[in-house]
């Protein structure tokens, strides 16, 4: 009994820093560009098809986990500028166009380029075998990826509140006019915003691609959930998405012991409740969009 | 052989009704006359003979690669046969049906009624396949070569005279196996499937016919359709202190449940044994060596070592550059059905061509097999197979370990 | 930050003022019913499959323009119009199956299941808005998509099947009316038009009327209409349960021509893909809307044998979002207003956007 409780809050944990990763982009864009990214889980899928091609050519986890995001932000930076760029100030329903036109676009490029088979990332030798937990064997993978991941939710967090770059982007959210009469281009701002969500994105779907096939539809299969996790949290708070993310994380594991098949009611149920209650989520200040 | 001549093919004017099963469509439509003929219609002109073939099949999404490989195996066959059966000359329309259930139906209506093929290849998803069943009654045009879906209810629900599985039903691939564990593996067993249709009916055969060879099922796991990570119900799994576990899951939920079977050291503790697509051509590059040791159960292994196999695997690498997979055998199989429903009724005529089929035997790769006159349901070898370590391109590959001949399915209350 | 209902007050405001219709608008709609009823035997005669395909578009423009009405319209964006969709589907396959397939029975039916849905979905989520409406009826449209996929109410009410799961309800029966042969395609595509166009001449006067005026008010400026004294969250929810109704209209025309209901009509796919639709059509417009949902039907059925229509469906929702900003409709009418602006328009349009990404 012990031991499956251990399990299942390992694996929230784990589950839960991972959609953190995802739903930091994702809610930072919002925040900052008023967009709805619906390419978002476009972007991550694309890292796990990047980092699969790395790894299979190079034969190298580690360079995969940092090539492969790096190679995301550059499809970001292009999305960013030719195509958003041009329309800030537009009603931002239409990024919902837009991010969907993008989605579907990547969804079958990838399917051009690689086909519909299944892939992974073979488990770094490093990284292979199990811990022991108590009575628990748990895989070291699996804590490689909660260990990184929390690192680097604390490490992004650091940044977006002391950094220079996160005061920018901060005070551009807040007025942008201000950031621009003091001579900062806002717009470069504003693209690395868009680039740094993408990178974070693209690494999610490396960590994830060791332990999870990597296949056309993962995108579309984690968009819905990432939203889910940026709305209760509050549109554009990032606090408010990774208490989130591990809430839905812990949600989802202990939800497969009790209803396996009920979980997803149980996420959407919660994510009701959460906004009958505080109809702007946890953390949103902003009556948004 | 019937014969196309041009007034057959446009025209639907008039009180187009749908016609009675005993006449075929093109049968009443011979009665009435030309109007119109549009582009669509250039297999018409001049009275050319053709046959059509219309793959209803997912070119996109997940199961892609499933669609691509049924293709590419009736191809093969067409190829071999210079593009003709019978003497006439075979044109194939691919329609993707995606993964949406809806578009299955629309696909299947465009390629009778629009293109009006002779032969509809497909589907993948048996969701598809239920609920492509009455159009494919309601227009009685052509004979339906059902490549993969699986679900038994297509023949206790539908049991059409047009439907001839050329592939498997998911009684055959899990109750067969029932016994071979009992008498080769473990005692007890704990049943783990993914919460669906398909994955529901699998173990619910697995666990009569075990139980049946005197086993005990000692806990069922039911994950949800497309779960990622499968931790907890390996803990249930593992809980369940089964000797081994019978598994229904496919394509990527495969991968992720050996991939995390293998990570928590079960393979070491439990024998893992399922239906074959748990472990097929698709999923095996993926799960690598987290699969070594574990059984399943299908009607085809690429590595069957016949004469017919090896040939059949030699001319698909050939053709494609790539390896034969079972569903590129259930594509090959379809067209040599296909053929022989056109070579024995001697024309497309669907009712006769459905009436040829059955008890028919194809010689396929797979090993010989035959429809059941009654349920069009296939009559075939089953085989246990292992995952092994290989030296070939990929690091794993299926080994037959044992062959269980000549399998016949329940009739499900279906009599034709 | 500026909420995106700011900025349809600010920039989308609809260019035929507060009719949803101009009178040369309405005449060239009527002219357009009046040909796609006229083109049907031609149809018929020359390539019947056609029938289906636009059978399948005009459905699919009912159901964009249920979801014009509260969101262009209205300005509420939902994101789960499919489970209105989905149960008045649901809702026809099992009345067909169990109590009669007579469509004056049945379609009420189905309009009354859209109406009730959307009202108990509407009434728990009017308080949120913006996006957070969105997400809200997201969130219920996905309930109702497990609670369909796994058959919930069978374990509910101990049956062996209610909704048949994840393979849904199949061999549904179409309707019968006054005797007519609805296997006969033509027949069932002029039930459809006329439905459809009763729905748009219905839904139009509606928006013309004071009720559709108040609506209008609140998409412009929510708290001044609820100064003057109109109760606004009860306009939202009875705006949103008519919407559903004609959602619910739609699923229970559309089970019974595919002979099946399945728990994929409730998906958000369906929600997500209708508000494409509707922004690729022009919202607030009514007829942009409808057109954009046949185009998108019409351009996936086409491209569904190349390999790469992904690629090309996604490169026009980008081109439309980036050159032409208020979807087709807006094309249209500058089309219409003074093609040689518009020749320039575009012109300007595609300097603007060379120059903004230079930066």
């Amino acid at each position: 009994m012990v031991e499956t409780i251990l399990r299942a809050t390992l694996l929230g944990l784990q589950l839960g820093v991972t959609l953190a990763l995802i739903a930091a982009g994702l809610t930072l864009i919002f925040g900052m560009l008023d967009v709805i990214n619906f390419a978002h889980g476009a972007l991550y899928m694309l890292g796990a098809y990047f980092g699969a091609v790395i790894a299979a050519e190079l034969g190298s986890f580690w360079l995969a986990l940092v090539l492969a995001p790096l190679f995301v932000g550059v499809v970001g930076a292009a999305i960013e500028v030719l195509s958003l760029r041009p329309l800030y100030g537009r009603n931002p329903l239409y990024h919902i166009l837009l991010t969907f036109g993008f989605a579907i676009m990547i969804q079958g490029t990838v399917l051009q380029v690689w086909g519909g088979q299944a892939r992974r990332i073979a488990r770094p030798d490093l990284l292979t075998g199990s811990v022991a937990i108590g009575s628990l064997n748990y895989p070291l993978y699996r804590l490689f990826v909660l260990v990184v991941g929390t690192i680097l939710i604390v490490a992004i967090w650091l940044a977006i509140e002391r950094s220079n770059f996160g005061i920018l982007m901060r005070a551009s959210a807040h007025d942008t006019e201000m950031v621009n009469a003091l001579g900062i281009d806002v717009s470069k701002v504003f693209t690395g915003v868009f680039v740094f969500g993408a990178v974070l994105a693209g690494l999610a779907g490396v960590l994830l691609a060791v332990s999870r096939s990597v296949n056309p539809g993962m995108g579309m299969g984690i968009i819905i959930e990432a939203f889910v996790i940026v709305v209760i949290g509050g549109l554009g708070s990032f606090r408010g998405a990774v208490y989130t993310a591990l809430l839905i994380g812990l949600v989802t594991s202990y939800g497969a012991l009790i209803a396996p098949t009920l979980t997803e009611l149980f996420l959407f149920g919660l994510m009701a409740v959460v906004l009958m209650i505080k109809p702007n989520g946890f953390f949103g200040t902003t009556e948004a969009a | 052989m019937v014969r196309r001549p041009t007034g057959e093919c446009g025209n639907r004017a008039g009180s187009n009704r749908a016609s009675t099963p005993t006449i075929s469509r093109r049968q009443y439509l011979a009665g009435s006359a030309a109007v119109g003929v549009g582009s669509a219609f250039a297999g018409c002109l001049g009275g050319e003979d053709r046959l059509t073939v219309g793959y209803a099949l997912p070119f996109t999404g997940t199961y892609a690669i499933l669609g691509e490989s049924i293709v590419n195996g009736f191809e093969l066959y067409l190829e071999q046969n210079d593009g003709e059966i019978d003497g006439e000359e075979v044109e194939t329309i691919e329609r993707d049906t995606e993964a949406d259930t809806n578009r299955g139906v629309d696909v299947t209506r465009e390629l009778l009624v629009e293109e009006q093929v002779d032969a509809l290849v497909g589907p993948v998803s048996s969701a598809v396949a239920i609920t492509m069943m009455q159009t494919i009654e309601n227009e009685a045009s052509a004979i339906w070569l059902n490549a993969n879906a699986g679900d038994y209810r297509v023949t206790e629900e539908g049991c059409l005279n047009y439907h001839f599985r050329t592939s498997f039903n998911d009684w055959q691939t899990s109750a067969p196996l029932a016994g071979w564990v009992y008498n080769n593996v473990a005692d007890t067993v704990c049943l783990a499937y993914a919460d669906y249709a398909f994955g529901q009916n699998s173990k619910n055969f697995f666990r009569e016919a075990f139980e049946d060879a005197g086993g005990e099922v000692v806990a069922e796991v039911g994950a949800p359709l497309g779960t990622d990570d499968y931790s907890t119900y390996l803990g249930d799994i593992e809980n369940s202190g089964a000797d081994a576990v019978f598994s229904f899951f496919a394509g990527s939920d495969a991968v992720n449940y050996i991939t995390d079977f293998a990570d928590y050291g079960l393979n070491e503790e439990m024998t893992q044994t399922g239906s074959g697509f748990l472990l097929s051509e698709d999923t095996l590059p993926a799960q690598g060596e987290a699969a070594l040791g574990m059984y399943s159960l299908l009607h085809y292994a690429p590595t069957q070592e016949t004469d017919r196999n090896t040939e059949f695997v030699e001319n698909y690498r050939d053709a494609y550059d790539s390896s034969a997979n079972v569903y590129a055998c259930q594509g090959y199989d379809s067209a040599q059905a296909f053929a022989a429903a056109v070579e024995e009724s001697g024309g497309s005529d669907p009712n006769e061509m459905a009436d040829a089929l059955g008890g028919t035997e194809l010689d396929s790769p797979r090993g010989s097999f035959r429809f059941n006159p009654e349920t069009h349901e296939p009559i075939q070898n089953l085989y246990v197979r292992e995952v092994v370590a290989s030296d070939g391109e990929q690091p794993v590959e299926n080994q037959v370990v044992e062959t269980i001949e000549g399998v016949e399915s329940p009739s499900w209350g279906c009599s034709l | 930050m500026q909420s995106a209902l700011e900025y349809i007050r600010q920039r989308d405001a609809p260019q035929t003022g507060n009719q949803i219709l101009s009178r040369p608008g309405r005449l060239a709609l009527v002219a357009g019913l009046l040909v796609l009823a006229a083109v049907g035997p031609v149809i018929q005669s020359v390539q019947p499959f056609w029938l289906n395909l636009l059978i399948r578009m005009l459905t699919f423009a009912l159901l964009a323009l249920s979801l014009d009405f509260i969101f262009g319209y209205a300005g509420l964006l939902s994101f789960g119009h499919a489970a209105m969709y989905g149960t008045g589907g649901y809702a026809a396959a099992l009345l067909i199956t169990d109590v009669t397939a007579s469509a004056l029975v049945v379609l009420p039916i189905a309009i009354l299941t859209g109406v009730v849905t959307a009202a108990v979905i509407g009434w728990l989520s009017v308080r949120a808005r913006g996006i957070y409406f969105a997400m809200l009826t997201l969130a219920f449209a996905q309930m109702l998509y497990v609670v369909a996929f796994t058959d919930l109410p069978a374990t509910i009410v101990a049956a062996e099947t209610v909704t048949g799961g994840d393979n849904g309800l199949y061999g549904i029966q179409l309707y019968e009316l006054f005797g007519i042969d609805f296997r006969d395609r033509l027949n069932y595509y002029y039930l459809t038009l006329g439905i459809v166009a009763l729905s748009l001449a219905g839904l139009v006067r509606l928006a013309n009327s004071p009720f559709g005026r108040v609506l209008q008010g609140i998409r412009e400026n929510e708290e001044r209409v609820e100064f003057v004294g109109y109760d606004v969250q009860r306009y939202k929810v009875i705006a949103f349960s008519i919407s559903g109704g004609f959602a619910g209209l739609a699923g229970g025309l559309y089970v019974p021509f595919q002979s099946a209901a399945n728990p994929g009509l409730l998906h958000w796919t369906v929600s997500g893909e209708l508000v494409v639709m509707v922004l690729l059509g022009g919202m607030g417009t009514f007829w942009g809307p409808m057109l954009g949902a046949g185009l998108v039907v019409l351009l996936e059925d086409r491209l569904g044998g190349v390999a790469s229509w992904e690629i090309i469906l996604g490169g026009l929702f980008v081109a439309v979002v980036i050159f032409a900003p208020r979807g087709l409709a807006g094309v249209i009418v500058s089309f219409r207003n003074d093609p040689r602006a518009a020749v320039g328009q575009a012109r300007r349009a595609i300097e603007n956007y060379v120059e903004t990404v230079r930066g």
